[in-house]
């Protein structure tokens, strides 16, 4: 059985996590974007996605920024499988040679 | 005769429209697969760490169920204590998933065609990785017209990493102990090719890119010079800075 309080402390998490994902709906829903606004909203998923990543261009490991880079070339020309099986044996191979 | 007729037809769309939702499944599970296992050795990390920090098997998968949210879970773990504090536990959670809230807004034009009342509990399964690859997906260019988010792939993506994600954590609670460091089989890159292959496909000039690689640099020099999770906001908001900017001027 779960502590009272880390079930309070769970489910206050996880009101809060639903809230930020349906916050933006029922604000904008009924709303017409001016086109700067939705020119900032066209760029927010590029801005998200590469914030995601930064820890690992900061982990200032050597392995970890040559896998990365070489990842980065694999992206630019090929699918999403081939990319991240790339990335995970450049990671592994990597790591295990400069570490 | 006419009702008929009427029946005939209606019945033959309502036929095609479960064909095309099969294929659209399909097709969501299909896109979600590499990342889906990228997935499993941060799932059985996370389940691994919080029975370390004191939550039992049952808690694990109530809150990575519940809350269903990656990030903000290893966040709590990382300042778990017994009994946790609970303002700096939502304060952290919010910090780190306000993020869906600027995912949720690119989402809102895209919703607008459906009710509320599918929108809503639809969102609740919103992670990085279903949005990326559902709005990846509507605004792919087989959709010549208009940009066409379905409401089928993205439920497909959401539901396989639901599964994925509170199993993974659970077994990570039950069997963490003797699983060792996982960190040394470079799963973890899974994560970053996935976005940079979706970033590459939202590409459109280096001048559209800009407010991206701004963001991209303030995050690294957040991630770099100072501590915990502030990066993730930090770099976002600056590029969107930028690109409201740069709005004005380019349409």
């Amino acid at each position: 059985m779960p502590e009272y309080k880390t079930l309070i402390a769970i489910l206050l998490m996880a009101f809060t996590t639903y809230a930020t994902r349906v916050t933006a709906y029922i604000m904008l829903r009924n709303r017409v974007l001016t086109p700067r606004a939705m020119a900032v909203l066209k760029s927010s998923p590029g801005c998200v996605m590469l914030a995601f990543i930064a820890p690992f261009f900061a982990s200032g490991n050597p392995a970890d920024l040559i896998a990365l880079c070489l990842t980065s070339f694999v992206a630019i020309g090929f699918s999403m499988p081939v990319t991240v099986i790339s990335g995970v044996l450049f990671a592994f191979i990597f790591r295990y040679y400069l570490s | 005769m006419s009702e008929q007729r009427v029946d005939v037809s209606s019945a033959k769309t309502q036929k095609d429209n479960v064909q095309n939702s099969k294929k659209e499944i399909l097709r969501g599970l299909k896109d979600g697969l590499p990342v889906l296992l990228g997935v499993i050795p941060f799932a059985l990390v996370l389940g691994a760490q919080a029975t370390h920090k004191g939550l039992n098997p049952f808690e694990v998968p109530l809150m990575t169920g519940l809350n269903f949210a990656g990030g903000s879970e290893f966040a709590a773990i990382q300042i778990w204590t017994s009994p946790p504090r609970l303002l700096l536990i939502i304060a952290v959670t919010l910090l780190v998933n306000s993020r869906h809230i600027l995912m949720g807004a690119t989402l809102v034009p895209l919703l607008s065609r459906f009710p509320k009342r599918k929108i809503l509990p639809a969102l609740f399964f919103m992670t990085d990785e279903s949005w990326a690859l559902s709005y990846n997906d509507a605004y792919s260019k087989k959709n010549r017209t208009a940009p066409l988010f379905s409401m089928p792939y993205y439920m497909a993506v959401s539901l396989s990493f639901y599964t994925m994600w509170v199993f993974c954590t659970t077994l990570g609670a039950l069997i963490g102990p003797v699983l060792g460091d996982l960190h040394q089989y470079g799963f973890d890159m899974a994560f970053p090719a996935v976005f940079l292959v979706l970033v590459r496909g939202m590409w459109s000039g280096l001048y559209k890119a800009i407010p991206w690689i701004i963001s991209l640099a303030v995050s690294v020099a957040f991630c770099h010079f100072i501590p915990g999770l502030w990066y993730v906001i930090a770099g976002p908001v600056t590029g969107l800075g930028i690109a409201a900017l740069l709005g004005g001027n380019d349409a």
